[in-house]
């Protein structure tokens, strides 16, 4: 039976990482917190960039995202500065129920100075830093591997090659009783009537076709042709034509199995099994949305080439286009361009794909952790009061 | 589609109902192509040329007409395009979240 080495977390969720996330909760304290993790190598540095004034769907998606990362079992323990206790309590009490360590730090303790912040900040991180290094991996099950699946700067290759491959590991993780996450609402605009059809309720079903809808009226009434922007200049140049045949090509990811609930942004699923996010395409958002909702590895594909990759969960990087394949070498984690040509066939190809899932998730580097990559973005769906 | 049928093939057609096929190398105007419709072995001559991963149309079309990738409709044609030549957003265009 396949297995990876992973950190077994209190709650039972394993991480493939582990991290010392510095978590800035408000926009206030970032450039501290930024100082503290640099103080702090190895240690995962996350700033929220707002806070004050947000309303409705901002205030929860960011408080969701927030206790997201923190509970996500690739953190190992949370150092999490702030503003003011009352808000920074809320959301380590939320965090607590993961079982790791969790340490905040409110600029109202320091005076609002932030050198003390930073004093103080370094000394305890350094606690939480040496204290999760006594953890160990241990081998476990593939079910406890959590999927985001995302595509980016793709081209017809990514719908041909690549995402299939993805659909494929996302069915076998599946299978084992793992989870998996796709989002990218308007990625699947043309494709509705495909990804509908596997809704594992009808209330599934129809939120599925609700979502694109909504998308699809958000970019009418903005007044914008979806062609130019989505796809994008990249996705034109490469060769993709329509939002319908990039839809098409972006599904595959999600591959064959039932969808059992559309999340909201950074939401974490209840069950286990595949799960559609009705969220932003853009992968810095999209990709945050995944992790705050407990994906513990990304899988992304790209056709043209894209470097971004997420900072808590490892991103395995896969193209199938030849011409990409010899100009980024030092970015794709993994080639399918003899399955693109016809020399292998998309199944024989993926115990090789899962094979490097394996090494991955169980401390192997991908291009993006050894360059330093990495970054979450968080959704903002509306102003500020 | 079975797994290696665009081994040694130009480009791919993923559904035999298919108008639109896809580059599997740089296509150049003039070169006769290579490529399955089903199990059918097609050729034509490329019109215009077509770079990797880029789409053509494997028969005629007339304006207005919906072309299909996949098996799936995924653009309208918006002028007539001659089999052989590129069908790319200067000659189809896509059917959904358009401009009221």
């Amino acid at each position: 039976m396949d297995q990876f080495s992973g950190y077994v977390r209190p709650d039972g969720q394993v991480g493939v990482r582990n991290h010392l996330l510095v978590l800035s909760a408000t926009g206030l304290t970032g450039p501290t917190g930024r100082r503290i993790s640099q103080a702090l190598p190895g240690a995962v540095f996350v700033a929220m960039p707002y806070d004050g004034g947000l309303l409705g769907e901002d205030r929860d998606a960011q408080l969701c995202t927030l206790i997201g990362f923190g509970v996500n079992p690739n953190v190992g323990a949370v150092l999490m500065i702030g503003g003011n206790p009352p808000k920074l309590d809320y959301l380590a009490k939320k965090m607590s129920k993961s079982g790791k360590p969790i340490v905040s730090i409110s600029m109202d303790e320091c005076d609002h100075d932030a050198i003390t912040l930073t004093e103080r900040s370094i000394r305890a991180g350094a606690k939480l830093m040496l204290e999760i290094s006594k953890l160990r991996r241990v081998s476990c099950p593939l079910s406890k591997l959590f999927l985001g699946l995302e595509c980016g700067r793709s081209d017809p290759s990514s719908g041909l090659v690549s995402n299939p491959m993805l659909g494929l590991m996302a069915d076998r993780i599946v299978d084992e009783g793992g989870k998996a996450v796709f989002g990218e609402t308007t990625e699947w605009l043309g494709a509705e009537h495909l990804l509908s059809k596997r809704g594992a309720t009808p209330a599934v079903e129809q939120a599925i076709l609700d979502a694109v809808l909504d998308n699809e009226n958000r970019a009418i009434e903005a007044g914008l042709d979806l062609t130019g922007e989505n796809p994008g200049p990249t996705n034109i140049a490469g060769g993709l034509s329509t939002i319908e045949e990039k839809s098409l090509g972006n599904i595959a990811k999600s591959g064959s199995r039932p969808i059992q609930s559309v999340l909201k942004y950074a939401e974490a699923p209840a069950t286990p099994g595949l799960h559609a996010m009705h969220a932003a395409t853009y992968a810095p958002e999209s990709v945050s949305g995944f992790t705050a909702s407990g994906a513990n590895l990304i899988l992304f594909t790209t056709g043209q080439g894209n470097s971004f990759v997420n900072l808590i969960s490892p991103t395995i990087k896969i193209s199938a286009n030849p011409d990409t394949e010899a100009r980024i070498k030092e970015q794709l984690d993994f080639t399918c361009t003899d399955v693109f040509s016809g020399e292998v066939s998309l199944v024989d190809a993926a115990p090789r794909f899962l094979e490097l899932i394996i090494d991955v998730a169980s401390g192997t580097k991908t291009w993006g952790e050894v360059l330093g990559e990495g970054e979450e973005v968080v959704s903002r769906f509306g102003g500020s009061l | 589609m079975s797994e290696n049928s665009r081994k040694g093939w130009d480009a791919v057609v993923l559904n035999p109902i298919d108008e639109l096929a896809t580059a599997l190398r740089h296509l150049t105007a003039g070169e006769v192509v290579r490529f399955r419709v089903g199990d059918q072995p097609c050729e034509l001559i490329m019109k215009t040329d077509v770079a990797l991963c880029h789409k053509f149309v494997v028969r005629d079309v007339v304006a207005g007409e919906k072309l299909r990738k996949y098996g799936e409709v995924v653009a309208g044609a918006s002028e007539p395009i001659e089999a052989g030549a590129h069908a790319h957003v200067h000659n189809i265009k896509s059917l959904r979240a358009v401009r009221k």
